[in-house]
């Protein structure tokens, strides 16, 4: 290929990318307020709200149990047991990934995965932890029952 | 002159002519990287992928309506995805077609992410996608360490001078990430200055992100030890960018990347891609004029000391076209290469104190030799490889002369 040519579709390239890159980096926590406007976002590539690893910690922690029944005995599962895919350096379930089956809706995939992998339980709790006051009060902890499956 | 300047600058950032090493050694990381984080999630298909799976879906990253095509997959287009995730991340491993196996490959991670985002959906992953679209872009990560390489049989294959767009785009989204990161943790909702979230993390109970490493216990009952550590984490973060790309400041910063991630992985349950991603992202920053200087001077001191000698067929085509794939190889030039007499049975290894190889067990040593075989060294010691290795050699060395030999090699053009 010309060198010309390859020079100019590489610079149009660079400039196409890091002007989306830099766009899509600030667009949700810097340029939308900005603007007091949703702007348009590209799919497909970058984090919608941006890099914000470990960003908004606050002093609580919560995550989820589920529970097995039988004969009106519940049973606390273990959440490795209910998510079997085992990570390569670290560990899945302390990085809370069971909490997102607490979101509005997942009880409606969250409860026939439940019933398949463990049969013999007649019906499930699943409950949020929670220690809302981790420095202050650590031994507080209190936990609530967000959906029933098998009634 | 301002306009001349500026084109100048923009030259010497993105369309440079510098070798593509640095690049093709990244390709490794990232392909173990990708590897790492999706394979383990094919072992329990029916949890992760199946029509029964438990799925969570990206809708944020996504188009509804390609994660609702991609959802209408039946169980056996999902098996087609997972060997052919197989296929192309090997040959985007070894270099093999390495720009097509890397879109190819890209394109499983989408599919399987759009599919279910409940086990590698992560901002890390993220991160890596972001990485892998500036990979697909050009077949330069394709240059050395690869197939590729000895298949072009080019014996320069290590200096190839590449416009440096892509590296650099890499080493920006690096500097960036990083920055974004501690930016974020201070403005907006991020609670780095207003809280305590050092502090936060080490009171955490066993079932959170925080590993049970040794400081843990002590942070947790010092509070202002853990702020003073938030503000340095920040700080880090956010002069990263600048100490990468001052090149004073360079070597210390690289290190500085490579710490900061070895600490993330001992105290944090973090993704694989903090492991092995971003430490290689760090060696970015090494200019590749400095690691080719380096390579060149070493093969320098190489050919002023007494090398191993390498005897082959010289009169014999697909032996020379075999050889220069050896010295494709060698990067560290420690071979000499001497033809031997037509006939030879095996080909013959001479090591500089006087050991001789040949056939199959040279072949073993130059495992030890060449930077490009050390993968095959775990292969060529493997239990019983010591009996099939020699009758394979064997029978290909009795069959040389039927074996198809590259164009350049057939008829004594070949040189070495």
């Amino acid at each position: 290929m010309n060198i010309h040519l390859r020079n100019k579709l590489i610079s149009i390239f660079v400039v196409l990318w890091l002007a989306v890159f830099y766009y899509e980096s600030t667009c949700y926590y810097y340029l939308q307020p900005f603007f007091k406007r949703e702007l348009p976002r590209m799919k497909f590539l970058f984090p919608p709200a941006g890099w914000i690893m470990f960003y908004d910690l606050e002093d609580n922690f919560g995550y989820t149990e589920v529970y097995g029944v039988k004969n009106g005995n519940p049973q606390l599962i273990d959440p490795h047991q209910i998510l079997q895919t085992r990570a390569i350096g670290y560990d899945n379930i302390n990085r809370n990934a069971l909490v997102s089956v607490l979101s509005q809706g997942m009880s409606d995939s969250f409860c026939p995965f439940l019933k398949r992998k463990f049969p013999y339980f007649e019906k499930f709790l699943v409950t949020y932890v929670e220690y809302p006051h981790l420095t202050e009060q650590p031994m507080e902890r209190t936990q609530t029952v967000v959906y029933t499956c098998g009634e | 002159m301002t306009k001349n300047v500026m084109k100048n600058i923009w030259n010497i950032l993105f369309l440079e002519g510098r070798p593509s090493i640095g690049l093709s050694f990244f390709r490794i990381f990232v392909a173990l990287t990708v590897g790492l984080h999706v394979i383990p999630s094919f072992f329990h298909l029916d949890d992760n992928y199946f029509s029964a799976a438990l799925k969570t879906l990206n809708y944020d990253f996504f188009p509804a309506s390609f994660i609702n095509g991609v959802q209408k997959s039946p169980d056996g287009l999902v098996i087609f995805f997972v060997w052919a995730f197989y296929l192309t991340w090997f040959c985007f491993l070894i270099g093999l077609f390495a720009q097509i196996s890397c879109i190819l490959m890209t394109a499983c991670c989408y599919y399987f992410y759009a599919l279910n985002d409940f086990h590698i959906g992560t901002l890390s992953w993220d991160i890596l996608l972001v990485t892998l679209f500036l990979m697909c872009v050009t077949s330069y990560h394709g240059d050395y360490f690869s197939i590729d390489a000895l298949r072009r049989g080019d014996i320069n294959a290590w200096r190839c001078p590449r416009p440096f767009f892509i590296q650099r785009l890499l080493q920006l989204q690096t500097a960036s990430t990083f920055f974004f990161t501690g930016l974020y943790k201070i403005t907006g909702t991020g609670n780095w200055i207003t809280g305590n979230p050092v502090y936060y993390l080490m009171n955490y109970p066993v079932q959170g992100v925080t590993k049970n490493f040794l400081l843990k216990e002590w942070m947790a009952v010092h509070p202002h030890f853990c702020y003073a550590t938030g503000l340095m984490i920040v700080a880090t973060e956010m002069s990263m960018p600048f100490l990468l790309f001052i090149p004073k400041t360079r070597r210390a910063a690289i290190i500085l990347g490579l710490c900061w991630h070895l600490l993330l992985v001992l105290t944090l349950d973090v993704p694989t891609i903090f492991l092995f991603l971003f430490p290689a992202q760090m060696l970015l920053f090494i200019y590749p004029q400095k690691i080719t200087a380096w390579i060149e001077a070493k093969r320098r001191i190489n050919a002023q000391s007494p090398r191993p000698k390498i005897i082959y067929d010289g009169e014999c085509g697909f032996c020379r076209a075999s050889i220069k794939r050896v010295q494709v190889m060698d990067l560290w030039g420690k071979l000499e290469y001497v033809p031997g007499p037509k006939g030879m049975s095996e080909m013959r290894l001479e090591l500089s104190d006087g050991r001789k190889y040949g056939g199959f067990f040279a072949f073993r040593q130059l495992a030890w030799i060449c930077p490009m075989l050390y993968p095959m060294i775990p292969v060529v010691y493997f239990p019983g490889s010591g009996i099939l290795g020699p009758l394979v050699y064997q029978w290909v060395a009795r069959n040389r002369y039927l074996f198809p030999v590259p164009h350049t090699c057939s008829v004594r053009s070949c040189h070495l």
